[in-house]
């Protein structure tokens, strides 16, 4: 079986039942995934599943560092590897729904998608110092016009930026854009700052 | 340039903001995803496949299926593991693509050396030395230790994935672990 090592690893290292008081490797891999409860007394008081139980363990967190020091040191990622992504995508896959512009007039037929009212309310942060708007969402039936809408905004600050009037001065200029660019009825606007970052 | 000062900003913001704006359609947002990932999934799919020809391919249609499937992300906070799913699907959907059926009672022959003698000599420390015992694990076996501790799945989605029955992965887990466990205590 493994004829190019001198001696039969398995035996030596005693990974078989007769060196496991007569469990196996597969039984305290199912030991260790129940967090070892309940406590079988009979798996603990045995030096060689306690050996075992440690290896397997051992081996566990490896699996998680293998990768991790794999990634870290991999080279920076190359820009042209990013833009091979990016060409390769559609740009309006996030358009989401349709909302129209009230009208009077049967005829006019106007509307704006989610994703361009999302854009919108992204283009806030621009008039925010620090501030990185993240996920936007409207809640409500933008598809009707005149329906009450909620946005609700992700935002990240810097640290030590003051909180609250960030969060106020982007509601503002939020509500700002969304009147004058939208018909939306905004009923309130949720800001939720999730995300305090270092440097820019 | 403000673009450079926005770059900057979501380089350093956490993923629930890098990953929000994407799935919102921010190109730029999603970019950084692209730079903060590859290594990582490039890194999983090597493991997977324990050959490098594919994994570039394997990645990128992870990140246009990603860029698509945006609105079945529910929590951007958790858009790493969520990536990994889906690199790790098509993984194995190249895998199945390339090999009908699974061997699950392949002998445990150690699959063919691809390592230096002395790099074996030089992997004393315990990441290096699972990396190489990895490289050495037959097929099915590695298939399967990496879906449980790389990608984190249950038995019973590992054998949904591989198309086996969950006591053949039982199995097969079992003598991933002994074979790996050896390997590594040999080169101690």
């Amino acid at each position: 079986m493994t004829d190019h090592h001198e001696d039969d690893p398995l035996r030596r290292l005693g990974l078989e039942p007769a060196d496991l008081d007569g469990h196996t490797i597969e039984e305290l891999g199912d030991y260790l995934d129940a967090g070892r409860t309940p406590r079988i007394p009979a798996i603990e008081e045995s030096p060689g599943c306690q050996l075992a139980l440690d290896a397997l363990e051992r081996l566990r967190g490896l699996g998680t560092a293998l990768m991790d020091e794999e990634a870290a040191s991999a080279p920076p990622v190359d820009e042209r590897w990013v833009a091979r992504i990016l060409s390769g995508i559609a740009m309006d896959a996030q358009a989401g729904r349709r909302i129209p512009f009230a009208s009077d007039d049967p005829d006019v037929d106007l509307a704006i998608t989610e994703g361009a009212v999302r854009g919108l309310v992204r283009a806030a942060e621009e008039a925010v110092p620090g501030v990185l708007v993240g996920r936007c969402r409207l809640d409500g039936d933008v598809t009707e016009p005149g329906a009450p809408v909620r946005v609700a905004i992700d935002v990240s600050v810097r640290l030590g930026d003051p909180l609250r009037r960030v969060a106020d001065r982007l509601r503002a200029e939020v509500e700002d854009r969304l009147r004058r660019h939208t018909d939306l009825r905004v009923a309130a606007i949720d800001v939720a700052i999730t995300d305090v970052r270092e440097g820019a | 340039m403000a673009a450079d000062r926005w770059g900057e900003a979501l380089e350093h913001a956490g993923d629930r903001i890098v990953a929000g704006r994407a799935m919102d359609g921010d190109v730029a947002a999603f970019a950084v995803l692209v730079r903060r990932y590859t290594p990582i999934m490039r890194a999983y799919t090597q493991r997977m496949l324990n050959a490098s020809a594919e994994v570039d391919d394997i990645v990128q249609d992870a990140f246009v299926t990603a860029w698509q499937r945006f609105g079945e992300l529910e929590d951007p906070a958790k858009v790493k593991s969520w990536l990994m799913r889906i690199v790790s699907r098509k993984a194995v959907d190249r895998l199945r693509l390339t090999r009908p059926a699974l061997d699950v009672d392949e002998l445990d022959r150690p699959a063919p050396p691809q390592t230096r003698p002395d790099a074996v000599v030089e992997a004393r420390a315990g990441v290096a030395a699972l990396g190489a015992a990895l490289r050495e694990l037959p097929e099915a076996q590695r298939e399967c230790w990496v879906l449980r501790e790389l990608g984190g799945y249950s038995y019973e989605e590992i054998a949904e994935e591989l198309g086996i029955p969950v006591s053949t992965v039982r199995g097969l887990l079992s003598r991933a672990r002994r074979f790996l466990i050896t390997r590594m205590e040999a080169w101690r």
